[in-house]
């Protein structure tokens, strides 16, 4: 096994009245210590519940996860307890991801509390200021409630508690789209920071390309539960190889008007992940779907070195 | 205050608007002082960030400021020569959703969820022409088709349809009686880009197919460089620059503007770190007696500190608010 994290066809499916939903299927990757993995996608295409799967905070229907070499698919919840120290999560929503009712000082300090890391309050106060300092929140905000605070100060307290028991590797759903373009800026310089100074492992979910652009080494591309693109940052905007991605990236609406623009307007809209038909699962929006497509759903495919792509046509669309 | 001067009257014109919300904790100063117009067919955005006043503004052109603790302190909305700050309630309803709609920033609480969408739309057509039930149903129809909604589903509830259809179906009621003004308060905020790009098309469409004026909110600056023809960008309740969208966007100004700019990451450009703006934005009960920009900006001097800038034309309309806008502030 290689990287720090292993994922192997991993799956989620819910059942619902109308039918098994295939929120994540035969989901593969893995990453590098240090590294950062975007995950990018539109809403409803399973990045959230991909996160959430990796780290046990939803159980896989089905799938490996190796994590530092050691199969984690199914962990005691001794053993998951003790791999939580190593993995942590920042969420989407600084407003309903803290408790109103705790202190800053409380949030941060509770999983060092849980998990009796200090020997007496001294430390763990000492602890806590620390790692106040460590994200740049002033220590006068250690016995404010999160309600006094703006956004960015918040989602602070959210990366200052998912530090504080120097986790290897941290799922980071959504960090930043709950914010303000120039608060947006100082948080994701802060994440870049911080995995520099501590070495961290970011899987980073997105649904802002050019935000997943700036922070991430590799990216892979979700559409409706399955990858349909992995390759490298650089790679995926330089040289895009699938329709979907091609499409995505036209859709930014981008600052310089200079810049001329080749849109790929999609028709219609996702389709639903319940009990979804064989074939592609972006045959229906595809301007290139063919029979094939809405018969044998493709496989990932290495289309050029280091580059994967799951689609049938995928030397029609690109040799033009 | 002209961006760019074609001549003759102003569709709309906002001289001086200030907005207050008189709190148990003081006045809170949203809206101060600000100045702008529109021709017919243009796209004016405001640009901003949250608690810059943006919203204030559409809302008081629409005489909709909660009020209390709203309460539009002075100056002029004049639309179509018309005052908008002198018409009583029953006026203002006549004008709402007739000659100005609004397409409000979230669809999925912007809808009845226990209506058809069909029938919202035919209840606005109702409201504002004389015409029978069937007539309306008709015209309802058809405005559905022009979303891009197929009429059939004219009695579907809202909760049957995703957030890129029920926004199509927000902007069939606001485009129902033809509006002469169309606001938007975020639009496609709450979208996913690919549909995002589906809706801003069907907006350009429609738009050149009514001829409406727009007033479009967001703090995107990849839609307003889509969408826009003049730009105001907004800051502490003021509007610190003003021009065409080539002038904000190519020949930037005011540092603020350009620390927007800045702090965005950029498709085109690798950077290492991207360049936020210092601190926050200042607390709209308690605003600095100078610019409101200065503790957070790079460039100020001694004389920012003391005096509270006044819009300078920096040549064509090209309007800024700041004492430095004689060129020192460029881009590197």
């Amino acid at each position: 096994m290689s990287g720090l994290l292993e994922v192997k066809n991993l799956k989620k499916y819910y059942e619902t009245n109308r039918g098994t939903l295939h929120a994540v299927d035969d989901v593969s990757f893995s990453v590098e210590k240090g590294e950062t993995l975007g995950v990018v996608g539109e809403s409803g295409c399973g990045k959230s519940t991909l996160g959430q799967a990796v780290i046990h905070l939803r159980k896989p229907t089905d799938g490996k996860i190796f994590f530092q070499g050691e199969d984690i698919s199914a962990p005691s919840s001794k053993r998951l307890h003790e791999l939580r120290r190593h993995m942590q999560i920042i969420f989407q929503d600084p407003f309903s991801s803290l408790n109103p009712r705790m202190t800053v000082k409380q949030i941060i300090g509770e999983p060092l509390r849980i998990y009796k890391v200090s020997k007496d309050k001294a430390e763990l106060e000492g602890r806590v200021a620390k790692l106040m300092e460590t994200v740049g929140l002033a220590s006068r905000f250690a016995n404010t409630y999160p309600h006094e605070l703006d956004g960015g100060r918040r989602q602070r307290i959210g990366i200052a508690r998912a530090l504080a028991l120097n986790p290897s590797f941290i799922v980071c759903d959504e960090p930043v789209s709950a914010l303000d373009v120039s608060i947006q800026a100082q948080v994701l310089n802060l994440m870049q920071d911080l995995q520099e100074m501590l070495n961290l492992t970011y899987i980073f979910i997105t649904h802002d390309l050019s935000v997943v652009k700036h922070i991430s080494d590799h990216i892979i591309v979700m559409y409706l539960g399955v990858v349909v693109e992995r390759c490298s940052s650089k790679e995926l905007f330089d040289a895009p190889l699938h329709p979907y991605t091609k499409a995505l990236l036209s859709a930014i609406p981008h600052s310089d008007i200079d810049v001329p623009k080749e849109r790929i307007l999609l028709k219609g809209e996702l389709s639903s992940p319940i009990e979804p038909p064989p074939g592609c699962r972006f045959a229906k929006r595809c301007i290139y779907a063919t029979e094939k497509c809405s018969q044998d759903s493709p496989e990932m495919e290495e289309a050029r070195p280091g580059h994967m792509a799951a689609c049938h046509n995928i030397r029609l669309v690109n040799d033009k | 205050m002209t961006a760019k001067d074609s001549g003759g009257t102003k569709f709309l014109q906002v001289k001086n608007l200030i907005i207050h919300y008189e709190t148990d904790n003081g006045v809170v100063e949203a809206v101060n002082n600000i100045s702008f117009e529109m021709n017919r067919g243009e796209t004016l955005s405001l640009v901003g960030e949250t608690g810059a006043g943006k919203t204030t503004t559409a809302l008081g052109i629409l005489s909709l400021v909660p009020n209390p603790p709203g309460k539009v302190i002075g100056g002029e909305i004049i639309l179509d020569g018309e005052n908008l700050l002198k018409k009583n309630a029953p006026q203002m309803r006549k004008i709402r959703g007739n000659k100005i709609s609004m397409i409000f920033q979230d669809p999925m609480t912007s809808l009845n969820p226990i209506e058809t969408v069909g029938a919202q739309i035919a209840e606005v057509i109702r409201l504002h022409n004389k015409v029978s039930r069937a007539e309306a149903i008709q015209r309802a129809c058809d405005m559905l088709e022009k979303v891009g909604i197929p009429a059939e589903r004219y009695t579907d509830f809202p909760h049957q349809f995703s957030g890129g259809m029920k926004q199509r179906v927000v902007i069939a009621i606001a485009l129902a009686c033809s509006p002469e003004l169309l606001i938007c308060d975020e639009p496609t905020s709450a979208l996913d880009v690919t549909i995002q790009a589906q809706v801003l098309d069907t907006m350009r469409q429609l738009k050149d197919e009514f001829q409406t004026s727009m007033l479009m909110i967001t703090h995107d600056l990849g839609v307003v460089a889509e969408t826009s023809d003049n730009v105001a960008v907004m800051y502490a309740g003021e509007i610190v620059e003003y021009g065409t969208l080539r002038q904000v966007f190519k020949d930037t100004r005011h540092p603020y503007t350009r620390a927007l700019f800045d702090s965005l990451p950029d498709i085109g450009k690798d950077v290492e770190r991207l360049a936020p703006i210092k601190g926050m934005t200042p607390d709209p009960s308690n605003l600095p007696a100078c610019c409101s920009f200065y503790n957070r900006c790079s460039h100020r001097t001694e004389r920012c500190a003391q005096i509270d800038p006044k819009a300078y034309d920096a040549g064509d309309g090209h309007l800024v608010k700041c004492l430095l806008a004689g060129g020192e502030v460029r881009e590197p």
